[in-house]
């Protein structure tokens, strides 16, 4: 098997660069330590809305809002002993004195951010969950002295329908990945984070955005069987240039083309920077004068159409300060690009073929979803690997509230918690700084 | 300079000249702005655009370098509602086809969002930049009274045979004919009622349909796109072996695969008869 020998440059989200002369092997979710510290955050991390919790079982509220048991109510003061919550759970989850585990309050105490210690997943990550709700029911149960007689009722607040429903619906502890039954196929856990929860977490910062979102479904592919051998570097130059911004080349497609550009414009400039830089080249000369283009690497001609589509639709989409384009522009970006060259579109045309079911999916002509709620682990999103997700994280970053699942309305939770981190919050540099510790 | 689209038949070249936002497209009616409205009815006459968020200036955008660089349309700056315009396109050698459309308009505006259905095809976009787009393409060489249609819903048509004046079938008839023949819409864009008919004038000749149609069509004397134009076809067939290479191994040269040839497109022999078959 060739060796990768492929070397970027690494620049940040306004053009500046961080890193020179990296080997796309540091890129691996396998090898860079600041994205190892991601997905396992992401595995291990929980959000506990000790607010919801508290007002839960204070009205008898107590799986969702539809579940009230009137006359079952309890004044439980959970907010004002949030400190004493938070240390008895880190106290029980610790395997280790000093390991990795914390239980840190934030939103002003009425929120608790949980990161369960690597050692308690021994080979389901749903341990996560599972420890957290346990920890919490028995500490409230202790704190607040709860008979045999009410500790049910605490129990159902804190698991929701579990066991009724494994999916945990009306569960107060959120973790950025859902349990393993609601994943579309095996290596799939990464990938089923609504895009909402992603651009919350970046402050609707639309490159770092897609970058953040572009992390997580690489390092899907990886466990997905996706990038093994040698289409690894497929998917890692797809990530370096695409998600990461290598050599600058998504900045400046975005930055040539955002004063006046349409996504016409994109496509064409891309194709331009693919032939000057000799990943396309012409191939024949037809009838009519026109020219059929090919390459000799195809895995380097995806990682540039890859990084024209997420130009493309960060500069339709932003230019109408709207989500909602994001499958028209995948759709189009890759057809235009299509017939400009003879060449192959994204994923080798996965990623135009799922944009036509996204488009259905996120227009409301079949059921009522929007793109802040899409993910890679579905039916309409999953066939392209990697390049497709990341731009709808990126429009619903530039969406300017036009849609009813925005982020602020699906995951302000999520963007509370997880914000805090900064891996999370600054993905592009934590990548980089990665990168370096290991080259 | 982009080469847009394969194909060097007048269904080929009028193609390119669609998508090319350097090619003025002709102007064949000045429809007014106040019935574009009314064709519309997203707002009345004279009333106010209504908004969803207050304008991007007064707004505290997150500080994101995307939409530092990236300028709102100004329907968008404004923080106007999201509103569509949508047409049919008969496969009578409709000048416009529901395929070339977001390709027109991905190339000619900013900031609009597309979708082709069967034989439909809608752009949504801010609702100012979608009367701009309306008027637009009401007004020139897309769109001919009697093959095109303005319909927000019923819109099927497209494929149905032309009534005895070649007009294409509407079930809500949202048009009529005035006693010279011109094409006059009694309805606005969903079929509702409107304070004032809007005359859109008379359609073209079948001849100059067929100087102007982006439809291939092997039938009633039309392009027929393998037998006249097979470079559009051999394209297809390019991309499509390319995307299988991709789709097996993307890290072998193309050469390597079997059955690999050097030229471009496949030859395959047309059973179909010149005409179609009834």
């Amino acid at each position: 098997m060739a060796k990768i020998e492929d070397k970027i440059d690494l620049y940040d989200d306004r053009g500046k660069k961080l890193l020179g002369d990296v080997p796309i092997t540091a890129l691996s979710p396998l090898r860079n330590p600041a994205i190892k510290k991601i997905c396992g955050l992401v595995a291990r991390t929980a959000a506990v809305d000790l607010a919801g919790l508290e007002k839960r079982i204070e009205t008898g509220a107590i799986a969702g809002k539809q579940m009230i048991i009137r006359g079952k109510g309890m004044d439980l003061d959970i907010i004002g002993k949030g400190k004493e919550i938070a240390a008895q759970i880190k106290d029980m989850l610790q395997v280790e004195a000093g390991d990795e585990t914390k239980a840190d309050l934030v939103g002003g105490g009425k929120r608790l951010k949980v990161e369960v210690p690597a050692a308690r997943i021994l080979a389901d990550y749903s341990a996560a969950r599972t420890n957290v709700c346990a920890a919490l029911t028995q500490v409230i149960i202790d704190t607040f002295g709860v008979s045999m007689w009410n500790a049910p009722d605490i129990k159902g607040a804190v698991w929701g329908m579990y066991p009724q429903d494994p999916a945990m619906t009306g569960t107060v502890v959120a973790t950025l990945v859902d349990v393993p039954i609601s994943n579309e196929g095996p290596g799939y856990t990464l990938r089923n984070i609504p895009v909402n929860h992603i651009a919350a977490t970046v402050r609707k910062r639309a490159i770092p955005g897609a970058c953040l979102s572009m992390i997580l479904e690489e390092s899907a592919c990886y466990e997905m069987g996706d990038a093994l051998g040698p289409f690894e570097r497929g998917h890692l130059l797809d990530f370096a240039y695409e998600g990461l911004n290598a050599n600058n080349m998504l900045y400046t497609l975005i930055k040539e083309n955002g004063q006046d550009g349409t996504l016409g414009d994109v496509v064409y400039a891309l194709v331009d920077k693919a032939k000057a830089d000799g990943v396309a080249k012409p191939k024949s000369k037809l009838g009519s004068g026109y020219s059929v283009f090919k390459t000799d690497d195809l895995q380097m001609w995806n990682a540039y159409a890859s990084t024209g589509m997420l130009a493309a639709v960060m500069v339709n989409c932003a230019a109408m300060r709207a989500g909602q384009p994001v499958p028209s522009s995948i759709m189009y970006f890759n057809e235009m690009l299509e017939h400009e060259t003879g060449l192959p579109g994204v994923d080798y045309g996965k990623a135009q073929g799922a944009s036509v079911s996204s488009s259905f999916f996120s227009h409301s002509i079949y059921g009522g979803g929007g793109p802040g709620v899409f993910h890679g682990n579905h039916i309409v999103t999953r066939h392209a690997k990697g390049q497709f997700v990341p731009c709808f994280c990126a429009a619903m970053c530039i969406d300017a509230d036009t849609q009813y699942f925005a982020p602020a309305r699906t995951s302000g939770l999520y963007g509370e918690v997880l914000g805090a981190i900064p891996e999370f919050a600054e993905p592009m540099k934590a990548v980089a700084e990665g990168a370096k510790e290991i080259i | 300079m982009p080469q847009f689209t394969p194909g060097k038949s007048i269904v080929g070249q009028n193609r390119r000249k669609f998508m090319d936002p350097t090619k003025k497209l002709e102007k064949l009616r000045d429809v007014a702005e106040e019935d574009v409205v009314r064709l519309l009815g997203h707002r009345a006459v004279g009333e106010a655009y209504k908004s969803i968020h207050p304008p991007i200036e007064e707004l505290e955008e997150p500080d994101c370098s995307v939409r530092e660089m990236v300028k709102p349309t100004p329907g968008a700056a404004a923080g106007d509602r999201i509103r569509y315009v949508q047409f049919t396109d008969s496969m009578f050698f409709a000048p416009a086809t529901p395929r070339i459309r977001p390709m027109m308009w991905f190339n000619r505006y900013r900031g609009v969002d597309p979708g082709v259905l069967s034989g439909r095809t809608i752009v949504e976009a801010r609702e100012r930049d979608v009367e701009a787009i309306a008027k637009e393409y009401i007004d020139n060489e897309t769109f001919d009274t009697a093959r095109t249609g303005l319909r927000g819903r019923t819109v099927h048509g497209h494929s149905v045979r032309l009534d005895e004046n070649g007009v294409m079938f509407d079930a809500l008839r949202r048009w009529a004919r005035n006693p010279n023949g011109d094409i006059k819409y009694v309805k606005d864009m969903v079929g509702g009622a409107i304070d004032k008919e809007v005359v859109l004038g008379m359609p073209l000749p079948e001849d100059e349909l067929r100087k102007r149609t982006t439809t291939f069509r092997n039938a009633q004397g039309g392009t027929w796109m393998e037998e006249d134009d097979p470079e559009v076809a051999d394209v297809i067939s390019e991309i499509h072996w390319n995307r299988t290479w991709g789709g097996f191994q993307p890290f072998i040269a193309r050469s390597a695969i079997k059955g690999d040839k050097k030229d471009v497109g496949a030859k395959f022999k047309l059973y179909t008869p010149r005409g179609g078959v009834e």
